[in-house]
């Protein structure tokens, strides 16, 4: 490599990291503003002390975890309930987990696919019961076919106005999310984003689930604010 | 060799057969897909329109007649996986597709050519597959091109890579004439793909797409930044 070509490229590649990362930054204010949009007054009302919580998140600075430390684990155990966890990891509180010995057995995505709705909500609840097992490399198989889901039929429904399975969409939003938190994945990231810039009308039937909705924008909050990608 | 261009109208068929026409050794045919199944009221005022809005109309329309006089233009009336349609696809007897209907192929369609179907895809394959994928290139700062591959019935998994070539972004500032330029190159770089396939001992590169993944759309906002990085590049020159 050249004197100049050796001088001009890390010159680039920092502009570029730092275009993404402005890029970012100004989606996370425009957030601190929009975030109610995602969820009804009621609906917040109906988070109890949730609320509270997930309020001052979004609408303050926020705060984020580096939780690709929870990555170096093969596989880790944890004693709450997966929204316990779930809401730990959004709201970046403390989550109690153990590394295991073992993992659970494969789950491919032929696996998920066979299943109903319900059956597939709690068949990933249970088995993502410590959702930073998504971020686990033995899980990129499920991971890139929640993607997929996501991006393509799911996408494809939401935009065409047609009916869609609200909680499974959202906990596939929220996996996704702390998946990219993992592994700064932009592909997962971007998920997100596309979720967010879809017009309200076709994000209305979400508000059923207020839950899910604040821990995903939770989750995007901590991923916009993320400095590293 | 007997090459078929399977085009979602006569005019881009003709787009592409006019550059690889001449190319000693090849039989060229155009098949027009009826892709979404228009009406044939609005499939032909498609078709007319199009011709019309070309600078060279009076060239396509006589190349078109001449074509279909050879028996050279196929139109299809039926989706491309219908049984008849792909009998008919049989009958031609070709030995390489060219992809240039916006269409997914299944294997009984692509099994009807002796080599498989060739798609000019905008992207560096195993890397980049699916959508987009010239902006996520920019994104994460790796090199922009065209791979010509023969297609499975996955999203650009296709195992047999022809060809790649790469076509950097520089100098352009907005993505998308970029991306036009990158889906423009599709003719020239077919007929590139064509010469080397006639080659003997022709080699092929593997696609290896645990080396890769699948792309998405992207969202606003990243296209916009991809935007922003290609004229903050243009300006430092």
């Amino acid at each position: 490599m050249d004197l100049e070509t050796a001088l001009f490229r890390p010159v680039q590649l920092d502009r570029r990291k730092e275009i993404l990362r402005e890029a970012l930054l100004r989606r996370r204010a425009e957030l601190r503003k929009s975030w109610k949009h995602f969820i009804s007054r009621d609906g917040l009302e109906s988070l109890g002390s949730l609320a509270t919580e997930v309020e001052s998140f979004l609408s303050g600075q926020g705060s984020i975890h580096d939780w690709r430390l929870a990555a170096t684990f093969t596989w880790i155990n944890c004693d709450a309930s997966f929204l316990d966890c779930l809401r730990a990891i959004a709201l970046v509180g403390k989550v109690e987990y153990r590394p295991s010995d073992t993992n659970p057995a494969r789950l491919s995505p032929l696996d998920i696919n066979k299943l109903s709705g319900d059956e597939r909500l709690k068949t990933l609840c249970a088995r993502y019961r410590c959702p930073l097992n998504i971020g686990a490399a033995s899980e990129s198989d499920v991971a890139e076919e929640l993607l997929r889901q996501l991006m393509v039929p799911d996408r494809a429904k939401l935009e065409a106005g047609e009916e869609f399975d609200v909680d499974i969409v959202l906990l596939k939003l929220n996996l996704v999310g702390i998946r990219a938190m993992i592994t700064r994945d932009l592909r997962s990231l971007d998920a997100l984003n596309y979720f967010y810039e879809l017009p309200h009308r076709s994000l209305a039937r979400m508000r059923a689930s207020p839950r899910y909705v604040a821990l995903w924008l939770c989750i995007y909050a901590q991923l916009l604010s993320t400095p590293d990608w | 060799m007997r090459v078929a261009v399977l085009a979602g109208s006569i005019k881009g068929g003709m787009r592409i057969a006019k550059e690889i026409e001449n190319l000693p050794g090849i039989d060229v045919f155009v098949v027009a897909c009826n892709v979404g199944m228009r009406s044939p009221l609005l499939r032909w005022s498609r078709e007319l329109l199009l011709a019309l809005k070309s600078f060279n109309w009076w060239t396509l329309t006589t190349k078109g007649c001449r074509y279909a006089q050879q028996g050279r233009l196929i139109i299809l009336h039926r989706p491309l996986d219908d049984p008849a349609s792909i009998e008919r696809l049989r009958s031609l007897q070709c030995d390489v597709g060219l992809h240039a209907a916006n269409v997914i192929y299944r294997d009984p369609t692509i099994s009807a050519f002796r080599f498989g179907i060739l798609n000019a895809h905008i992207g560096i394959l195993p890397k980049y597959r699916g959508r987009c994928v010239a902006e996520w290139s920019v994104l994460q700062g790796d090199p922009t091109g065209v791979t010509v591959f023969f297609i499975d019935s996955g999203i650009d998994t296709g195992a047999r890579t022809v060809l790649r070539e790469f076509i950097p972004s520089n100098g352009w500032n907005c993505v998308r004439p970029f991306k036009n330029m990158l889906f423009g190159s599709d003719a020239r770089l077919y007929r590139k793909a064509l010469e080397a396939l006639m080659q003997p001992g022709v080699r092929f590169e593997v696609n290896d797409i645990l080396k890769g993944k699948r792309h998405y759309v992207m969202s606003r906002m990243f296209i916009h930044a991809v935007d922003e990085i290609l004229r903050d590049r243009a300006t430092l020159g």
